[in-house]
């Protein structure tokens, strides 16, 4: 009884690294593995509320929940498959091949920054050039058509569409938050104060 | 001994009466059992009132489906309570058609969060709207009629 106990106590421990598991790329992920929370951003670089959340609510979360230790954070890719984001897949690409050389944040911040450039015009890779020395686009350029980093986008996609079942329908921007062995989907991210509390809420359960 | 058809009548009233009590119980317990901002959410995706709106109705709607639901079982208050439930639901269907027609796929936020709107939700919200307006009907109906 004892020993089932302590089992069942080691699986909840061990939750959150489960749950991150092994295809989530170091250079993508933001805080302690051991907190009680984990936090999977779903975000396609084309869409515009993925920029709203990524320039103006993300900062926040990262300051109360992923410098205090309470939440992980990972960032996944979730390129949906529509004509007007037929560059976000290979926006995707880019970014999780920087993220295999430590230049994830820099990649996303100048994507969203130029989102709307890059997402009529298709010079997805000037925007991510730009940021980056000779050297790191060197190895970007040759990473971004490395079939392990492709599969490593199609394996978020695939997460995500399994997670967003309980969703009325699949969409980005989602923050999916597991705690306690349960998944909770938010979409909510015109007031971040009403997903502060929510977080909260789940927090003192 | 048979039963004589206003009899029928006055049991299929209270069977009604209760079990529409019941769903109001419940859909207040489900929302106020999880986070109310989940709620919130639910009814700033509709898109029709600004979010402090939804912040306050997130906060109260669901004690007033308990006390709509508690009016209901215990039959008093009748004639006011079928009335304002009748009006709510009325209200809710007609935010789901509204909805449903901008092509909104969101959740109803009906009975808890996560449930989306759907042919199912109609039939039920619909059938509740069908139930409470028959209520509301028998209530005035008999207000009319000396006792």
């Amino acid at each position: 009884m004892t020993g089932m106990r302590f089992l069942a106590f080691s699986l909840a421990a061990l939750l959150p690294c489960l749950a991150a598991g092994p295809d989530a790329d170091k250079g993508r992920t933001m805080g302690d593995p051991a907190a009680p929370m984990l936090f999977e951003i779903y975000s396609d670089f084309s869409c515009p509320g993925c920029k709203h959340l990524h320039e103006a609510v993300l900062p926040a979360i990262v300051l109360d929940y992923v410098k205090t230790g309470k939440a992980y954070l990972i960032s996944r890719e979730f390129p949906l498959n529509i004509p007007d984001h037929k560059y976000s897949r290979p926006a995707a690409a880019f970014a999780v091949a920087a993220a295999r050389i430590g230049k994830y944040q820099t990649v996303s911040d100048a994507l969203f920054r130029n989102q709307q450039a890059w997402a009529s015009s298709g010079k997805v890779w000037e925007t991510v050039a730009a940021v980056l020395t000779p050297e790191e686009r060197k190895k970007v350029q040759a990473l971004a058509s490395d079939p392990a980093v492709l599969a490593d986008v199609q394996r978020d996609v695939d997460r995500g569409t399994q997670s967003m079942l309980t969703l009325p329908r699949i969409q980005t921007p989602t923050l999916m938050i597991t705690y306690r062995l349960r998944q909770h989907p938010w979409t909510q991210f015109t007031d971040y104060s009403l997903l502060r509390g929510y977080i909260d809420a789940l927090l003192k359960k | 001994m048979p039963f004589s058809k206003s009899k029928i009548f006055k049991i299929a009233v209270i069977v009604l009466r209760v079990a529409l009590g019941c769903g109001f119980l419940y859909a207040g317990y489900l929302k106020l059992s999880e986070p109310w901002q989940l709620f919130a959410a639910d009814i700033a995706a509709y898109e029709v009132v600004p979010m402090w709106v939804a912040k306050l109705v997130a906060h109260t709607l669901p004690w007033f489906e308990v006390l709509l639901g508690l009016l209901l079982i215990a039959g008093r208050w009748f004639r006011t309570s079928t009335a304002i439930v009748s009006l709510l639901l009325l209200f809710f269907v007609g935010l789901m058609v509204h909805a449903k027609v901008g092509g909104k796929d969101i959740s109803c936020g009906c009975f808890g969060s996560g449930e989306p709107i759907s042919w199912r939700t109609f039939v039920r919200d619909g059938s509740m709207l069908a139930v409470s307006l028959f209520l509301a009907a028998m209530a005035f109906r008999n207000r009319r009629k000396p006792a």
